[in-house]
C-alpha cells in the first residue's frame, strides 16, 4: 500500500529571491510555485503505518468459510451490518453413530450407537419440525404485536425478524446429502454460534434415537457476502482486496438503505 | 562388611528410579493408536431397531373443567400439590387403550372411536347431561348416571354383531352424537328435542340418564359420512345423496321448509343428482362438495356465508356457490366463517369473524385466499401444501402434507393450543411432538391424532 503512488504534494506560491534582470547585486522577489516541504515523502514518512481491521460475525477455530473483515471506515459499516440482523447460511456435515463431549468428531467419545434404522425420510421429518419450532420462535422474538395488520403483512412476506439480541434461531434448514453414516445439512440462521450448530447436529441424532457428531461447519453466506465474494488464501494480495472491496460496496450500501 | 553388603544389594537396582517400582509403562497423553483402540472397544448401544414402528398418539388441549379433555387430574387433582387446571393451553398427551381412528368434539364433550373388532369401540368424555355419551352408570349409586364424565369411558352400543362390526366415524353436535358403523347403520344418542337423533320427538322427554340409543338404517345406500350441526344431523350416503334431520329454523336441514324434521329425509335443490363426496357443518350453516369440485351451501347466512348467491339470511334449499377458485377438494363450515381447500393445496376463507388474513379482514362474502407462505411455503420448501382443513365454532385448523398443524381464530379458553390466550389473526403453528394425522375442533377444546416420529 505504501508503495502506491501518493497524492501530489501541495503547491504554494512563494516569493523567491532571484537576481534582477537589470544590474548585478539587486535582488527581486519573483513569485514561483513550489511544493510545500512539509508534504515531501521524506518528511512525512510512509502513508500507512497502522491499519484498523475489524471482523464481522465470529468464526470458530474448527469451522471454515466466509469471514467478513472491515478496514478503516469499514468498521463502522460492520456495526451497521450487525444491526441489520441478516441471516447466515452454513453447510454442516455430520456423522451418525458417535456421541462426543463437544459434539464434534475430535472430542472425547461418550457413546456409540447403531444407526441403520435411520432413513432420509425420518431425517427430513425431524428437520421439518426443527424448522417449524424455530419459525415460531422467530415470530415470538421479533417483538411485534401479533394482532396488528402490519404483523400479518410482514408474516406473509416472511420479513418478520428479531431486530435485537435474541437466542439463536434457525430460519431454514434442509438436508443436502444423505449417505449413511454421513449426512449434510444446509442451515440458515440468526444470532448463532458454530457450537450451537454442532449441538443441533447432536440433538438431531438424539431425536432419531441414535447419536451424531458434527464433522464440518462451513459458512457459505454472511448477510450479503457469499462464497463468490470471498478471497481464498492464494488471493490475499492488495489488488484482489481492492477489487473485492469495490465490488461489495454497492451491495452493502443497498442492503443498509433497505433495512435502516 | 556391612557397608559392602549394602553396596552389593544396591548395585543391581542402582540405575532404576525408585518411582517405577509399581507402574508399568509411561503415563502421558494417549497416542492416536491407543485412542482408536479405546474407541473400538466401547460398547455400541441400540435404542431403536430397524423394525421400530411409529406409535399412534392422541393429544388434547383446551378447556378442561367440562371433562372434555379426558384427564381427571385437571378437574379433580389426585395429589395434594396438584392444582386444578382450568385450561390446557398446549397439547397434552392422552393415554388411550386402543389406536383411535376417529375423534369428534362437541359442545363440552368428546367422542373417540377406534375401528377395532373388540367389544369396546367408542369412548366418550365430558358433558353428559343429555346422555350424549350414552348411559354412564355411576359407581356410587347404581341407579344413577354421571353428569360429567372425566375420563374416556366406553359407550355401550346395542350392536347385533359386536365382534364383527367396526365403527368408521363419530360426530358430535351441541347435545347429541352420531356413531357410524360399517354394517349396522348409524347410532344416535343425546338430546332429541328437535328430532336431531332421527327419531320422533317425545314431549317432555327427560334426556339425562337415558339408556336410549336409536339406530338408523333406512337410507338409499350405505351411509359413509355423518356430520352434526348444532341441533341437526346430516348423513351422506355412498350414492352421493345427503339426508338431514333436526332443527330447521335457519334452513339448515335444507328440505325446503323451516320446521323440525325427526326422520332423515333426502335433500333436493341444487344437489339433486349430484354425487356429493363431502359434507361439513358445525353451527347452523352447511356446505357440501361434489366430486367435480363444486361447492353447495344451505342454512344460516346471517354472516354472509351464502351472500354470494342470495340476499336472504336463511336458505332452506341447497344452492350452488359459483366460486371461480379452482377445483375444491374439501370444505369446512364453522359457526360464522367457512373455509375450503382447493386441489392445489390453497385455503380460501369467507364469512364473518377472524378469518385468518389479519385483523382487518372481518367479513367477506367472496372467498379470499390465505397466502401459502403463512403455512411454511417458501422458495426453500416449495412443496408444502395444505392437506386438510377443519373448523370449530370460531376457529380454523389446517393440516399440511408435512404433518404440521396450523390454527387461527378466536382463542376461546385456550382452544387453539398455541400456549397463549390471545386470539390468532393469521395461521400459527401448534407444536405437537409428532406428525399430525387428523384434528377435531370443538367450541373450546381440540383433539388431534398424531403419529410419533
Amino acid at each position: 500500500l505504501n508503495a502506491a503512488p501518493r497524492r501530489a504534494p501541495r503547491q504554494q506560491v512563494r516569493f523567491l529571491p532571484s537576481p534582477a534582470p537589470g544590474g548585478g547585486g539587486a535582488v527581486e522577489l519573483v513569485p514561483a510555485r513550489v511544493p510545500v516541504l512539509a508534504d515531501h515523502p521524506l518528511v512525512r514518512g510512509p502513508r500507512f503505518r497502522r491499519l484498523k481491521i475489524g471482523t464481522g460475525h465470529q468464526l470458530d477455530v474448527k469451522s471454515s468459510g466466509v469471514l467478513v473483515l472491515g478496514i478503516g471506515h469499514g468498521n463502522k459499516l460492520l456495526t451497521d451490518l450487525y444491526n441489520c440482523h441478516l441471516t447466515k447460511v452454513y453447510t454442516v456435515s455430520g456423522l451418525f453413530g458417535k456421541a462426543t463431549d463437544d459434539f464434534s468428531d475430535t472430542g472425547k467419545l461418550i457413546e456409540k450407537t447403531t444407526f441403520d434404522h435411520i432413513t432420509r425420510e425420518k431425517l427430513e421429518r425431524i428437520v421439518a419440525v426443527i424448522q417449524g419450532t424455530n419459525h415460531k420462535a422467530l415470530l415470538m422474538y421479533s417483538n411485534i404485536d401479533m394482532k396488528t395488520q402490519e404483523a400479518y403483512e410482514l408474516a406473509v412476506k416472511g420479513l418478520i425478524r428479531p431486530m435485537e439480541k435474541s437466542p439463536p434461531i434457525i430460519t431454514a434448514i434442509r438436508c443436502l446429502h444423505f449417505a449413511l453414516p454421513e449426512f449434510q445439512l444446509e442451515i440458515q440462521c440468526l444470532h448463532e454460534t458454530q457450537q450451537y450448530l454442532r449441538k443441533i447436529v447432536h440433538e438431531i441424532g438424539l431425536e432419531l434415537k441414535s447419536s451424531a457428531v458434527c464433522t464440518q461447519v462451513r459458512r457459505t453466506r454472511d448477510g450479503v457476502f457469499t462464497l463468490g465474494d470471498a478471497l481464498p488464501r492464494t488471493q490475499w494480495d492488495l489488488r484482489s482486496i481492492q477489487d473485492a472491496i469495490r465490488n461489495c460496496r454497492l451491495k452493502v450500501k443497498t442492503e443498509l438503505q433497505k433495512t435502516l | 562388611a556391612m557397608a559392602g553388603a549394602l553396596r552389593a544389594l544396591r548395585a543391581p537396582g542402582a540405575t532404576r528410579p525408585l518411582l517405577r517400582r509399581g507402574l508399568r509403562g509411561t503415563a502421558g497423553p494417549p497416542s492416536a493408536r491407543q485412542l482408536r483402540e479405546a474407541e473400538e472397544a466401547t460398547p455400541v448401544f441400540q435404542y431403536a431397531g430397524k423394525a421400530a414402528r411409529r406409535k399412534d398418539r392422541v393429544f388434547v388441549w383446551g378447556f378442561s373443567y367440562s371433562g372434555a379433555l379426558g384427564v381427571p387430574s385437571f378437574v379433580k387433582p389426585d395429589a395434594g400439590w396438584k392444582k386444578p387446571r382450568r385450561v390446557q393451553p398446549t397439547p397434552y398427551r392422552l393415554e388411550t387403550e386402543e389406536k383411535i381412528s376417529s375423534a369428534a368434539c362437541g359442545y363440552g364433550f368428546t367422542l373417540l372411536a377406534s375401528n377395532t373388532t373388540d367389544i369396546t369401540k367408542v369412548w366418550g368424555m365430558g358433558l353428559n347431561k343429555d346422555s350424549q355419551l350414552g348411559f354412564q352408570r355411576s359407581r356410587r349409586d347404581q341407579t344413577k348416571g354421571y353428569e360429567y364424565v372425566l375420563e374416556p369411558s366406553p359407550i355401550p352400543l346395542p350392536l347385533e354383531k359386536p365382534q364383527q362390526t367396526r365403527v368408521l366415524q363419530v360426530s358430535c353436535g351441541r347435545a347429541h352424537s352420531l356413531v357410524l358403523t360399517d354394517s349396522e347403520g348409524v347410532f344416535t344418542m343425546g338430546n332429541n328435542s328437535y328430532g336431531q337423533c332421527g327419531r320422533k320427538v317425545v314431549e317432555d322427554e327427560i334426556y339425562s340418564e337415558s339408556h336410549l340409543i336409536h339406530q338408523l338404517n333406512e337410507f338409499d345406500s350405505r351411509v359413509v359420512q355423518v356430520v352434526c350441526g348444532q341441533d341437526h344431523s346430516l348423513f351422506r350416503t355412498k350414492k352421493g345423496a345427503v339426508y338431514a334431520c333436526g332443527w330447521g329454523a335457519d334452513g339448515q336441514t335444507g328440505l325446503g321448509h323451516y320446521n323440525i324434521t325427526s326422520v332423515p329425509t333426502k335433500l333436493c335443490g341444487d344437489i339433486a343428482g349430484v354425487n356429493i363426496i363431502q359434507v361439513s357443518s358445525y353451527g347452523d350453516c352447511c356446505l357440501a362438495v361434489s366430486d367435480e369440485g363444486e361447492v353447495f351451501g344451505w342454512g344460516n347466512s346471517e354472516y354472509l356465508q351464502l351472500a354470494s348467491v342470495t340476499e336472504t339470511t336463511q336458505v332452506n334449499v341447497p344452492r350452488h356457490l359459483p366460486f371461480k377458485i379452482g377445483k375444491i377438494k374439501e370444505a369446512a363450515c364453522g359457526g360464522t366463517g367457512n373455509a375450503v381447500l382447493t386441489e392445489e393445496g390453497n385455503i380460501f376463507v369467507w364469512g364473518y369473524g377472524i378469518l385468518g388474513k389479519g385483523p382487518n379482514l372481518i367479513e367477506t362474502a367472496v372467498p379470499e385466499m390465505i397466502p401459502p407462505s403463512l403455512f411454511g411455503w417458501s422458495d426453500f420448501n416449495s412443496d408444502i401444501r395444505v392437506a386438510h382443513v377443519r373448523c370449530g365454532l370460531s376457529q380454523f385448523a389446517a393440516l399440511t402434507n408435512r404433518g404440521e398443524l396450523f390454527v387461527w381464530g378466536k382463542n376461546l379458553r385456550g382452544c387453539l393450543g398455541t400456549g397463549r390466550m390471545e386470539d390468532q389473526y393469521f395461521p400459527w403453528r401448534v407444536t405437537v411432538p409428532g406428525e399430525v394425522v387428523d384434528v377435531a375442533c370443538g367450541v373450546d377444546h381440540m383433539v388431534s391424532m398424531v403419529k410419533s416420529f
